[in-house]
Formats: structure tokens, sequence, C-alpha cells
């Protein structure tokens, strides 16, 4: 009970209960407009006068005939991602450089607690809090599929849940790393709005803009193409370079954060 | 008026083998302002050392840096014989005990888990000490942090600090929030930990505070160390703070006075001073002042060492 580790999931309780149900909820709208979305036709028709940017917002129309590429490309793509991504950098933040401002950080410090311990427990905290949260997803669609007779394999689910967690984990871990490497918020915010923004963005609108489709490799999205992964599953390459991405900024954090003057 | 210097304990004096802390030339610089600048001094195992200076001083830069909260920018800070470096500090405060005046605690928490929390990372048995501490301090351990008082906040960060009967206490104004009936318990505290083998280091604005615990006093101006004294040299050092009423204007003694004041008053002339010198030059001179209406004459304290330090170099700075 007396661990960093526990310590800081209790001390988020609130924040876990609060961000599990708004993605409850969330996942509810989007199951309950399921029957009404998966209609064929007339909002393919719509879309064809879109310009491809805004497609690029809405996602791939193909998708809806399916509930589980339905969930893919309109729940997992784009909507949950984007507010899990706030909440992931939110969280990143109260973890390391609001408790540092408060001076909380220098009392944990204070007692015999090793910073590399100290890091590593957040760290896992912070990774233990969005799977936790993300569950709201996979409980409210399990909850409620049946009614709009339809259902999504465990298998399809699993998926999508670990990829969107694994891009979570990697957005919320370059966040945090910049928050413990430099001590400031000001710097770390702009890391992660920087990633998270960044990264939407290039996704987005590197659909229509051919420059930007250049650097489409450079979002942290590009990495989860929530339909493909459904259909053809897990690109092992996709796993590596979000793992790598998450392994050298925790490893970077540790290095710095072990010399640094704390606040 | 009781010598304010006389040691109010005597066990720790006979134990101050061991160098507990060692600070050797530590500069620590912020950009170009060098809020410690080349400091250098030992605090033996069994010593209360009191640590004095106005704001800004550099207190708490050093506090950070014996905590290994900040590195030295020059210099090496060494505790239990081991460099003090933020990245194995921990294993140095297995045997440290800190509280400060200011310090964050987790305010979800009750003073009971967080407590518990602080014993729980120190191996051993702690609960008989809890008890003792919890008997005179009287915290309120069912209520959450964010709702308490900053003296009952207070209150749970010296119980937390003290319950792991720590070797070193390093205490950053450790009363700040504290009332007068809780600055006595605490000072017994510490007068007991250190009689038996506790080294204290502590910060204080409240001077008084520091002169009846400490056995030395380590006065900081301006990043530096000033003055490094232990209770007897205080005490041999004492000196008379001296107020004189009198029909004309004196000549103060040419030697030994410190912070000379004269004011006229309703005809008078009130002139005040310390004497750091020998008794008997200050009888004499007294003897030899004419048309005396009023005297006052009584041991100076730490504060007007203190005063001294800080006023009479004003010109230097």
């Amino acid at each position: 009970m007396n661990s960093v580790f526990v310590r800081t999931l209790q001390d988020k309780r609130w924040f876990i209960l609060g961000w599990f149900i708004g993605f409850a909820l969330l996942a509810t709208v989007m199951v309950v407009f399921y029957p009404s979305m998966r209609q064929e036709g007339t909002l393919d028709q719509l879309m064809a006068t879109m310009p491809d940017a805004f497609k690029g917002v809405m996602g791939d129309l193909a998708d809806l005939t399916r509930f589980d590429t339905y969930l893919a490309s309109q729940l997992f793509d784009i909507r949950a991602s984007l507010l899990a991504g706030i909440m992931a950098i939110i969280l990143a933040m109260s973890l390391t450089v609001s408790e540092e401002e408060k001076g909380l950080l220098r009392t944990m410090l204070s007692l015999p607690v090793s910073r590399v311990s100290l890091l590593l427990q957040k760290w896992l905290a912070m990774v233990a809090i969005i799977f936790v949260t993300l569950l709201g997803i996979v409980v409210a669609v399990y909850a409620l599929q049946g009614t709009v007779d339809a259902a999504i394999t465990f298998a399809a689910m699993t998926k999508l849940f670990f990829m969107t967690w694994l891009v979570l984990v990697a957005i919320a871990t370059i966040t945090f790393a910049a928050a413990m490497i430099t001590g400031r918020r000001a710097i770390a915010m702009l890391v992660g709005v920087l990633v998270m923004a960044g990264s939407f963005i290039v996704s987005t609108f590197g659909m229509s803009v051919d420059w930007l489709a250049d650097y489409e490799w450079l979002s942290l999205f590009h990495y989860f193409p929530a339909s493909e992964v459904v259909r053809q599953g897990i690109e092992t390459n996709s796993v590596v370079v979000l793992g790598s991405l998450t392994a050298i900024s925790l490893a970077a954090s540790l290095i710095v954060f072990r010399r640094r003057d704390v606040n | 008026m009781a010598p304010v210097w006389s040691l109010q304990y005597t066990g720790a004096m006979t134990k101050n083998t061991t160098t507990i802390i060692e600070l050797n030339g530590v500069t620590k610089k912020f950009g170009v302002y060098a809020a410690a600048n080349n400091i250098s001094f030992t605090v033996r195992e069994g010593e209360v050392v009191g640590f004095v200076g106005e704001n800004g001083a550099g207190k708490t830069t050093t506090i950070n840096m014996l905590l290994g909260f900040t590195s030295p920018t020059k210099g090496t800070v060494k505790l239990f014989g081991s460099a003090m470096r933020p990245g194995s500090a921990h294993i140095s405060h297995r045997s440290i005990g800190y509280a400060s005046g200011d310090m964050s605690l987790p305010e979800d928490m009750t003073g009971e888990q967080y407590i518990q929390f602080a014993m729980a990372q120190t191996p051993g048995d702690h609960s008989a000490r809890y008890r003792e501490l919890a008997t005179v301090f009287r915290p309120q351990i069912g209520k959450k942090i964010g709702d308490m008082s900053r003296g009952n906040k207070q209150k749970i960060a010296l119980v937390a600090a003290f319950v792991t009967n720590p070797k070193l206490v390093i205490l950053d104004e450790p009363t700040s929030g504290l009332d007068p009936v809780m600055q006595d318990v605490f000072l017994d505290t510490i007068r007991d930990m250190a009689a038996h083998g506790t080294t204290v280091f502590m910060s204080s604005h409240y001077l008084q505070e520091v002169a009846e615990v400490s056995t030395r006093v380590l006065l900081m101006k301006q990043g530096r160390i000033m003055e490094d004294l232990t209770a007897e040299q205080l005490e041999r050092r004492g000196g008379k703070i001296v107020t004189l009423t009198t029909k004309h204007a004196v000549t103060l003694p040419k030697d030994d006075v410190v912070i000379p004041t004269s004011t006229r008053r309703n005809g008078y002339y009130e002139t005040s001073f310390d004497f750091i010198g020998k008794p008997s030059v200050l009888t004499k001179w007294l003897s030899g002042v004419t048309g005396v209406i009023d005297v006052t004459i009584t041991d100076r304290t730490l504060e007007h060492e203190f005063k001294s330090v800080y006023e009479s170099e004003v010109g230097d700075e």
C-alpha cells in the first residue's frame, strides 16, 4: 500500500473514474449512432462532395458497413485517440511538473526513495491509468453492442485497444520525459502538444496535401491505422516504432532525472 | 536574565567524534548569482547546529545540497562519509529525517496515511516511536492533510521526520507554523533526540529557539558562512547590551562597542550599544560617565550577534 505506484493510483482515483466514464460515454454515443451510420448511400454521397482533408477528419466511410471497422475508423482512429491523447498529456503533466511545482516531488525525494524508483513507479502508474481509463470504451461497447444488433470480436477489440494504448503510452511518455528532464511546465506542455497536434495534423491533412504526405511517417497516428489493424492485424514495425519511442524517452528521462536539480 | 548560551544538555557533546556532514568549498550558482559561495564546514555526531541568516542568505540552497535535491556547482558535499549525489541520495536518506516549514504534503492523504507512508520507506518497526510522537505532538492523524491548518500540517511533517529515529535531522524553518506550546514540544523533542546522539542541523528565523537548543551556530550572509561558533565560544563572546540615559552626551568606549545608537528625548540623551569587551573595562567607563539618569545592562543574545554581523557590515555592501 505504501509504494509510490499505489499512492499515485490512489491519488488519481477520481481522474481515473472521470476519464473512464468519459470514454464510456463517447463509446456509447458511437455505438448508439451505428445503425444510422451504416445505412449505405446517403453519407457516402455526401462525403463524396467533401474535400479530402475533411474526409481525413471523418474517417473512411467505406468502413461503416461493418461494426468493427466502423468502431476502428470512427471511434479508435479519431475521436478516442484525440481525446485520450489530451488525457495522456494532462496525466503526464500532473504526475511530473505539477508535483514538482507544488513541492511534492521534493517531499517524496526527502524520503529514502531513489529517483529511479520514483520515476519508474510514476511512469508505471501513468501507463496503468491509461490502460484502465481506456477500458471504459471496451466496457461500453460490449455492454451496448447487443442493442444495435452488432458485434465486434474479442480479437479485433484487443488489437484496437492495444494499439490505442500503445500510441497513448508513447505520447504520454514523451511528455513525461520532457517534464522529468527539464522540470519546466512550458517545455513539457509544448512537447506534448507538438507531438499530439502535430501527429493529428500530419495524419489528417496528409491525405490532401502532397508535401505533408511525405512526412506522414513522423505522425504517431501513422503507426495506428485502426481500420487496417482490424482487417490485417497489427504490424510489427508499428509496435517496434512506438515501443522504441517510449523506451528511448523513458531512458532519457531516467538518465537526466537522476542528476538534475529538483525545484 | 539567564545566560542564553548555557548548554541545555551535555549528552551530545561527548559523542562528537564522527563527521556526519562535511562541506568542502561548496558553491552553488544560479546563472551568475552564487546562492552559496565557497562554503566549508563540518558537523559532528551529536551536535545540534543552528543555521541562521536573513532571507536569501543561502540557507535553503545549502540544505537542498545537503539533501541531494540539487548538486553543487563546485565543491563536495559529504554525508556520513559518502559524497551526496542526487542519484544516490536515497541511501543517505535512510538515516535522515527532514522537515521544512513550507513542506508540501499530499493533500489527499490523511495524516495517518502520510506518516505510515513515510515510515514504510525505512525498514524497521517504528510503531513505538510513532506512539510516543503522537502523544507529544497530538497530530490530527485522521484528517485529510488538505483540510488541516498550517500548524497541523507542520506537526505531521515533524512526526514523519522524527518517526524513524534518524541519525541526522535536517530542519528548515521547522516551527514557522507552530503555536508556542508546540514550539516548546518541538524544542524538548530536539533536546531529547540530541541527548540520544541524534545530530541536528536546523535553520530558523527564531533565534531564541536556535539559541536554546544549539551546541553550535553557523551564521550565513550573502552565500557565505560569516560565523561558526560553538556554544562555549558564543558564551565567552557574550557581551552586554548597555542602555544609558544621561543629561549630557557621552563619549563611548574606544573599543569593543557594537551597534551604537544615540537619540535625544525630553532633553535627555539616550545611548545604547553592545559591549563585547571585558566587564572591568565597561565598569570603569561607566564610573566615569556623569549625569546618569538611568542605566540598564542585559546579556547579548544570538539575535544581537546576528544583527551585529548584518548591521556592522552594511557599509561593505
